[in-house]
């Protein structure tokens, strides 16, 4: 993989540089899911290897493809090379100090990981171990990871989204954005397999946030790829043709409705009498014990999450597949 | 740092713990993106690539020898006795990891924007125009 | 049942070294993507086909293991050649030209 990411820095062509990108996150992902960490490779599959290849060829797509090499400055990369190899260097002498490869003793795997990996089930009868930790023992990060992901939707907002009004007054729009060279929504063909594509899709997006306690899964790949499906629907068909029926006010209302979901919950449990985000609490209104009550803390969570997600990922493709003015796209 | 009484040792450390060298070579290849290339978008492919690499050291550092994934099978789950600790791959540092992923992807995000809107301003991607642009 | 899962998977590992020479070394862009759309749908799918062979002889409740798969194969067998298909149309819209038998 070192190969593919040296590849994908070299080469002139922007739209190669991101398939090749495309490419090394899919290898990452294979290794991650060979060293056991498949919740993570899913993520990564969903995540960089599709929606981040989007958005970079998205951006691409409203620029020149190309890259204009200048010559000299490879006095300065070298430079910079060597510079890179010292620092690399300092890093690798503590070498020797490391934990070797898949050792259970080592102070990663052996001070507070049995204690999750015993117990887990018994608190919160999730069998899969990386969902509950997520979203119950460590619920604050996940919290703050989704407003994360918020406010990055928001800022690309600000950042780009121009009122069209004050477009027509831009005596350089010709410059900057050159017409498409293909426009999908005439192929007939792909039109009609990405109609039948999308609702499984997104039945198969539902399907891995439910079965998230139980098989890899959960919020984040769920949202990732119901957002997909959306952006496959913007990409095979028009862009306006999402934006008729996705208006931007409702995209940005689902957006922070996520996060307000995941925030009421903990809220819901201070409400009860416990502490913020602890859904044990909340077995009087919730069916089943207090551990069933976690499970279903979860769940909700994971919901908020997923929706989230999904709009914002939609609404950052929005923006930067049409340089903001949301009324031509890719 | 190396020692030539040590050196056949060193070698042997460096076979041992590859994974680390990997590691540390894919965020040196990421850290030489951001700072020597010109384009802006490849300083991004730099930065997504970094990012990668920090995942990589975190998952490594929690994988066990023959470990199953954590994730426990139905068996287990009705007697929660029968689990054993180091048959599982260490959950906590894949969690944290699901965190970085999504945090980069929404970086990535901000910065392809910033990027886009820089070529707004300077209509190329190109370092050094762009500074050129700047002090005319 | 191990042996057809042993056999179907090698054999979609042959289709996929074709794939890989037929991208290597055909002259034209059309000719390429040819090559690449349908030996490597085709080499997934008799690769996943046998990996349902293989699932079905462990674990229990495995016909829903296998109902999975060939759900994947039949997501890949839509979509990977409609991929296909989009590449070319804008292959043959930015305008690369046909090889000819003639031409360099």
């Amino acid at each position: 993989m070192v190969l593919f990411a040296l590849i994908s820095l070299s080469i002139q062509n922007l739209m190669g540089a991101a398939i090749v990108f495309g490419a090394y996150s899919f290898m990452m992902c294979l290794i991650w899911a060979g060293m056991g960490a498949v919740d993570v490779a899913f993520t990564e599959a969903a995540v960089g290897a599709g929606v981040s290849t989007v958005f970079i060829v998205s951006t691409i797509y409203n620029t020149s493809a190309t890259m204009r090499s200048r010559p000299g400055g490879m006095a300065f990369k070298f430079f910079i090379g060597v510079v890179v190899t010292l620092a690399g260097a300092f890093l690798l002498s503590a070498l020797t100090d490391f934990p070797d490869w898949g050792d259970p003793n080592s102070p990663v795997n052996a001070t507070v990981v049995p204690y999750y990996i015993e117990n887990s089930i018994d608190d919160t009868h999730v069998p899969n171990l990386v969902t509950s930790v997520l979203a119950d023992y460590r619920g604050f990060d996940t919290l703050l990871e989704t407003t994360v992901v918020f406010i990055a939707c928001i800022a690309i907002y600000s950042i780009l989204r121009i009122e069209t009004a004050k477009s027509k007054t831009d005596e350089t729009e010709e410059g900057i954005t050159s017409p498409p060279s293909y426009d999908p929504s005439d192929s007939l063909i792909v039109r009609q397999a990405s109609r039948f594509m999308i609702p499984f899709m997104q039945l198969f997006a539902l399907y891995v946030i439910a079965h998230g306690h139980y098989s890899p899964g959960g919020g984040f790949q769920g949202g990732v790829i119901l957002g997909a499906s959306l952006i496959l629907l913007a990409i095979s068909f028009d862009l306006k043709f999402l934006l008729r029926h996705w208006r931007e006010k409702s995209l940005m209302l689902l957006v922070a409705s996520g996060v307000f979901l995941y925030a009421a919950v903990g809220l819901a449990c201070v409400f009860m009498g416990g502490n913020y985000l602890e859904y044990g609490i909340l077995d009087s209104i919730l069916p089943g014990d207090q551990a069933m009550a976690r499970s279903h803390g979860i769940l909700l969570v994971e919901i908020g999450v997923g929706i989230t997600v999904m709009f914002s990922m939609v609404a950052i493709h929005i923006n930067l597949a049409s340089n903001g003015r949301f009324d031509r796209g890719l | 740092m190396v020692d030539s009484t040590a050196g056949s040792d060193t070698m042997e450390n460096l076979i041992a713990n590859f994974n680390y060298v990997i590691v540390v070579i894919l965020m040196m290849i990421g850290l030489w993106a951001m700072l020597a290339q010109k384009n802006l978008i490849k300083k991004c492919i730099g930065m997504a690539i970094f990012q990668t690499g920090i995942i990589l050291f975190f998952i490594s550092i929690g994988a066990k020898n023959e470990a199953k994934v954590p994730i426990l099978s139905k068996f287990v789950v009705e007697n929660s006795s029968a689990i054993i600790v180091n048959d599982y791959a260490n959950p906590l540092t894949q969690i944290l990891m699901l965190t970085a992923i999504v945090v980069g992807v929404a970086t990535l995000g901000v910065g392809l924007a910033l990027a886009q809107k820089v070529y707004q301003q300077h209509s190329t991607f190109h370092e050094d125009e762009i500074l050129e642009n700047q002090r005319k | 049942m191990e042996i057809l899962a042993y056999t179907l998977i090698s054999t979609g590992l042959i289709f996929f070294l074709g794939t890989t020479i037929g991208l290597l070394r055909f002259p034209d862009f059309y000719s390429r993507m040819h090559a690449a759309g349908k030996g490597d749908t085709l080499s997934t799918v008799v690769i996943l086909l046998g990996c349902i062979c293989i699932v079905s002889t462990q674990g229990d409740m495995s016909w829903l293991l296998g109902l999975k798969i060939l759900l994947i194969i039949n997501f890949i067998f839509i979509g990977s050649p409609t991929a296909t298909h989009a590449m070319m149309d804008a292959g043959n819209k930015a305008g690369a030209e046909p090889w000819r038998k003639d031409s360099k």
